[in-house]
């Protein structure tokens, strides 16, 4: 699981990469909080998710749009995600810790999560995810 | 050059039916030679794209700040039809009524001996930041009566005087909200968030004017050399962000079900009169609404500060005018000699009415709309007016910024915080922020020249130049 930056001149591209599904999905929560908060390190704190979209593409914007939501209102950065898709669902547990000013300071305010050039697709042994973030 | 668009003017140019399929109209957008480079691709697919929706009038357009975003391009105008027209967040951003307000004060430069200390007290007044929470403590009523209020809710719990109201576009507030439409997600976020300034290019900057180019309008609106003023850019925070969210989803059903061809799932979309359009309309124009009580509230606590360091009293101090950038409204304009009732969406545009167009102040309505058009960190911002060229050219709008020219990922390959901090208070810029890497991602290397950007408005005349000014210190989210 990795991601990285990609050249995008107004907003913030990653490009996702995991060996299954679920791992493709973590791993995207993971990013954007590190893009939200300069770091997001393991805890304790657990939140549930569910969210329901017509095909992948609508599942992972969902879902990251719910992990933005999640994030703000109860203030937890989070690290890892622990997620089944099936069917039109993608549903779990996300984990993190607390915001923390002192150390969470460091990214920048995601305001939404674009469609446009929002991609995924299978390589030759991985899931690919390429996203735009509105910062 | 991009291959299939061509030159028509000095700094117009046009993107042709057929640059992408089922083009309903040409594109149009703005560019001096020298901006030129700057131009992306993915910019000029997006305002092509934009023309392919049901009932756009005239020409999907774009300001010389044009760039690649998502949906509409970034300096994005087009109007829709009222009656066979649609509706797009797309058009309008996650950031509904990002904006930005102009406030004079009698200062003269000379008297702000310790800028340091200015800048120190305005950043412990206005919350800043990622995670920064509000010091209002709003019920879920008052939520909902500054949803439908905006600039007025702020006003009546003594944010501010009713002169305020007056100079704001729509007097900062959209009869048409529907606060019902607003979900509880988007409440939930609002609730801690108003009255902070955010973060990206968000910010609250003291300025001084360099520079007036047309002295009865200066005049008018109370502005000399050396004066300071104060310049406070922000807009809905997450009540925005989620009422995009949430209408995002429920416009792409609709888009299916009104049987609507989009070649980006962003441009999502329903007709105005349809109740997911109308729905997604009346929360749209309640975080408009919310946008304009947060920039009041912060004006009010940047007041505070100066009343207390220079005992200056607030009705010294009067709102210049406050602008949306990002919003879509019902407005009349003539096309082709016959009146039409049209939703204009601006994202990333200003609005630029000319001289006696409705809903300007009464003092202002020989010189036509206050505009402003803030800089990025470290370079000058603008006061324009609007003109009737505007209103035949563009549906009354202009430009509202500098447009990136550099990714945040290369600014932080090439460029050090502390280095672009020193350099800028080498010039005398007092920045402020709650970290390095937020002075990198707005420093001013990343920006087109916002001086060669204004000149292009100025030139064809769709906005014109009153006054120049320089930042002294800035806040930053």
């Amino acid at each position: 699981m990795s991601y990285v930056e990609l050249e995008h001149t107004a907003d913030v591209k990653l490009r996702v990469e995991a060996g299954t599904l679920e791992e493709l999905f973590s791993e995207a929560v993971r990013a954007l909080m590190v893009t939200m908060y300069g770091t997001a390190d393991p805890g304790t704190r657990e939140i549930q998710v569910e969210v329901h979209a017509g095909d992948l593409v609508g599942l992972i914007h969902d879902l990251l749009s719910e992990a933005l939501f999640l994030s703000e209102v109860n203030d937890v950065v989070f690290a890892s995600a622990e997620l089944t898709i099936e069917g039109g669902s993608v549903h779990g547990i996300l984990r993190g810790e607390p915001f923390d000013p002192a150390r969470h300071r460091g990214g920048s305010e995601v305001k939404g999560i674009s469609y446009s050039g929002l991609k995924l697709w299978k390589g030759d042994d991985t899931y690919i995810l390429d996203i735009i973030l509105d910062v | 050059m991009l291959a299939g668009i061509k030159k028509i003017g000095p700094f117009e140019w046009e993107v042709p039916q057929g640059f992408v399929p089922n083009m309903r109209v040409p594109g149009r957008f703005f560019l001096s030679d020298a901006l030129m480079e700057t131009l992306e691709e993915g910019a000029v697919q997006q305002l092509a794209n934009v023309a392919t929706m049901p009932g756009i009038v005239k020409n999907s357009l774009a300001m010389p700040d044009i760039h690649w975003g998502y949906g509409f391009p970034i300096g994005g105008v087009a109007a829709f039809d009222r009656d066979q027209g649609v509706i797009s967040p797309g058009g309008v951003g996650f950031d509904i009524n990002c904006g930005v307000r102009l406030l004079s004060t009698p200062l003269r430069v000379e008297e702000i001996v310790n800028r340091r200390e200015l800048i120190e007290r305005l950043f412990s007044a206005v919350p800043t930041g990622v995670g920064a929470k509000s010091t209002l403590r709003l019920s879920a009523q008052e939520l909902e009566a500054m949803l439908l209020k905006g600039s007025a809710w702020a006003v009546d719990h003594g944010y501010g005087t009713a002169k305020d109201i007056i100079r704001c576009e729509e007097q900062g507030q959209m009869k048409s909200a529907d606060p019902s439409a607003v979900s509880s997600k988007a409440r939930q976020r609002g609730m801690p968030q108003s009255g902070t300034l955010g973060s990206g290019n968000h910010f609250l900057e003291v300025q001084e004017v360099r520079e007036i180019y047309n002295n009865g309008a200066a005049q008018r609106m109370g502005l000399s050399i050396g004066q300071v003023c104060i310049m406070i850019h922000c807009g809905s925070r997450g009540l925005g962000h989620q009422v995009c969210t949430d209408h995002l989803k429920v416009l792409e059903g609709a888009t299916k079900r009104y049987k609507i061809s989009l070649p980006d799932r962003q441009l999502a979309c329903a007709p105005l009169d349809s109740p997911e359009g109308r729905a997604y309309f009346g929360a749209m124009a309640a975080a408009a609404n919310y946008a304009w009580a947060n920039r009041q509230v912060i004006m009010h606590m940047a007041r505070g500060v100066l009343s207390s360091l220079y005992g200056i009293g607030e009705d010294e101090m009067p709102l210049i005018y406050d602008v949306a950038h990002n919003v879509a409204k019902f407005e009349e304009h003539r096309v082709d000699g016959n009146l039409r009732q049209l939703c204009v969406h601006r994202k990333g545009a200003t609005r630029a009415f000319g001289p006696n167009s409705p809903d300007i102040p009464p003092e202002f309505a020989d010189i036509g709309q206050p505009v402003i058009i803030p800089g990025s960190m470290g370079t000058s911002s603008y006061l324009l007016n609007g003109t009737q060229q505007a209103m035949e050219r563009t549906f009354g709008s202009t430009c509202h910024g500098a447009g990136r020219v550099m990714s945040r990922s290369k600014a932080k390959k090439e460029l050090s915080g502390h280095e672009v901090k020193e350099a800028l208070e080498h010039e005398g810029i007092i920045v402020r922020a709650p970290s390095v890497g937020a002075i990198v991602d707005e420093a001013p290397e990343v920006y087109k020249p916002s001086a060669e950007v204004v000149k292009v408005v100025h030139e064809v005349g769709i906005s014109r130049l009153i006054a120049r000014l320089e930042p002294m210190g800035v806040i930053k989210g």
